[in-house]
């Protein structure tokens, strides 16, 4: 793809159609499409560009959660809406590090998106919990577990590839991961 | 154990809608009865979503980071960062604060300059200061420098070397002029219109005001008949028009102007600034309003700026006049009640003050 999209922005119409059908091209023109904003707004605001990339990709997560949720209205521009997600957890994470968070350089128009990043922040300490649970998981049983449940392979594929003799055996070790991964996400 | 997994195994495809309908139906029943076994679907479930959230979020994650890649972030930060320059930086994030700063400043300058009573009105202050300094040294004492023309003095050698005007203020032969006319005088004479020169003393002077009051002490003066104009004690508005008389050549020059400010050079209260046209040599000439009142002395007029000449108020006349004994004025010392020149043309004015004002010749 060419370097032009970085300056063509999708119509939001393309963009919610396209995340509702999964379509990778829609999220990378959204997010080649809008992260100068984001970047301009972080940098000008005591932030670099690791710190602009971490709150966008927040950001689209939220959006494509609530895209996904399928009661997405759209009640402004995708810009604006973006535009604000991001201002609203860059000026907390400024806070969080009690910096000076008067005085922000504006550069959109901003919405209100308080109780998206209420139900965001619900889902984001859910994800950290499963992350750190898989971490202390350990191999083999964090493989299995993601082949399983997120990569989707059956039962067989796993076999072959983890070199069991057979299913049972490997539904057993399966099983136990499972047990002791529960026990830890829960446990968190 | 085998148990456990087989359970497990059933909780996954029922929540997965795998069972078929009276299996589905029998575990239902099985899970209605057994709050463990219920307890477990409800377990289960919630963990199912959360790692299915969990994988979501991951790949839209790494999608993100590939997308990422793409961008050239290295140049778009450059473009976007703040500008390294400091005050520029501060000039953007406290636009409006300094906006107010600057308007109140502005507005300090003003008023402070509107205090100070400049009249120059371009420029700034500072650099006005230095204008005036450096007029303050070009202010020329109006003192004409006579060329030597021996034979123009009878009984004198010597030919005068400078040049003033002055005007009577009493019948008895005293007159005013500026004392920078007679400032380093050896001997003083005065000449009228009629070219008859006549030798005074210097029995006044007023550094101060640059005043200076001359006696006629010659045996062959007679008195004056009566003053004919009037000293003006008050002062004079913006505007009015004015002249005077003086002795810029051999013969009396008129000049004609008005009272363009009533404060003199660098706000001097004691002072006119009048726009006339004088020449050296107008120095202590009555400056006279329409009616004939004499209401100042010129003294000087300014090198840089056009047609701004200065004059004394005639107040400081009468201050000057109060410094010498009363008796020794004379009777007339004291000016008319009622001006004889009111009334009458320009013309029949200056033809009755010509002969009260003189030239004055300076010896040293």
């Amino acid at each position: 793809m060419s370097n032009k999209l970085s300056d063509s922005f999708p119509t939001d119409r393309e963009v919610v159609l396209g995340i509702l059908n999964n379509s990778e091209d829609a999220l990378n023109k959204l997010y080649i499409g809008y992260f100068p904003m984001v970047l301009q707004f972080i940098m000008n605001n005591n932030g670099d560009e690791d710190d602009a990339k971490d709150v966008y990709q927040e950001a689209i997560i939220i959006l494509y959660n609530k895209i996904k949720s399928g009661d997405f209205e759209l009640s402004s521009k995708l810009k604006t809406y973006i535009y604000s997600v991001c201002r609203r957890i860059w000026l907390k994470k400024l806070a969080q590090q009690s910096k000076k968070t008067n005085n922000v350089s504006d550069f959109e128009d901003i919405v209100s998106v308080e109780v998206d990043l209420e139900y965001h922040e619900e889902k984001d300490l859910q994800f950290e919990k499963m992350g750190s649970a898989l971490q202390n998981l350990g191999e083999p049983c964090k493989t299995i577990i993601q082949d399983f449940y997120i990569n989707n392979l059956s039962m067989q594929d796993i076999c072959e590839k983890f070199g069991y003799t057979n299913t049972d055996n490997a539904k057993t070790q399966k099983y136990k991961c499972l047990q002791r991964l529960k026990k830890l996400f829960f446990q968190s | 154990m085998r148990n456990d997994i087989e359970l497990d195994a059933i909780i996954e495809d029922y929540l997965q809608g795998k069972l078929t309908a009276a299996e589905a139906e029998a575990f239902e029943k099985l899970r209605a009865n057994d709050p463990v076994i219920d307890h477990k679907v409800v377990a289960h479930k919630v963990f199912m979503d959360a790692i299915k959230q969990y994988g979501k979020v991951l790949s839209l994650k790494e999608q993100m980071d590939r997308a990422h890649a793409r961008i050239d972030v290295a140049s778009l930060s450059e473009q976007l960062k703040p500008h390294p320059s400091f005050i520029i930086n501060m000039w953007r994030k406290n636009k409006s604060a300094m906006a107010i700063a600057a308007s109140f400043i502005l507005l300090t300058i003003f008023s402070i300059y509107s205090i100070q009573h400049n009249t120059m009105q371009n420029g700034t202050y500072e650099v006005m200061r230095r204008e005036i300094t450096n007029i303050k040294n070009n202010q020329n004492k109006l003192v004409r420098t006579i060329n030597s023309s021996p034979k123009a003095e009878k009984g004198h050698i010597n030919a005068a070397k400078f040049g003033g005007t002055g005007f009577a203020l009493t019948a008895n032969g005293y007159l005013c002029t500026n004392y920078h006319v007679v400032r380093d005088a050896d001997s003083v004479y005065v000449q009228n219109n009629k070219g008859e020169s006549f030798k005074v003393k210097v029995v006044y002077r007023d550094p101060q005001y640059d005043i200076a009051i001359l006696k006629i002490t010659d045996d062959s003066f007679t008195p004056l008949s009566s003053i004919p104009y009037k000293l003006k004690k008050n002062s004079i508005g913006m505007g009015e028009n004015v002249y005077t008389l003086g002795y810029p050549k051999d013969d009396a020059v008129l000049g004609e102007g008005y009272i363009s400010s009533k404060t003199g050079h660098v706000g001097d209260t004691t002072q006119y600034q009048v726009s006339i046209p004088i020449n050296p040599g107008n120095s202590g000439g009555p400056l006279l309003d329409n009616y004939g009142n004499i209401i100042g002395v010129i003294t000087a007029k300014e090198n840089q700026v056009d047609g701004a000449t200065f004059a004394i108020k005639s107040k400081y006349i009468l201050e000057a006049l109060n410094a010498i004994p009363q008796d020794s004025l004379g009777k007339k010392a004291v000016f008319a009640k009622k001006n004889p020149l009111q009334g009458l043309n320009r013309t029949k004015q200056i033809d009755k003050i010509e002969n009260y004002v003189y030239m004055i010749k300076v010896y040293n």
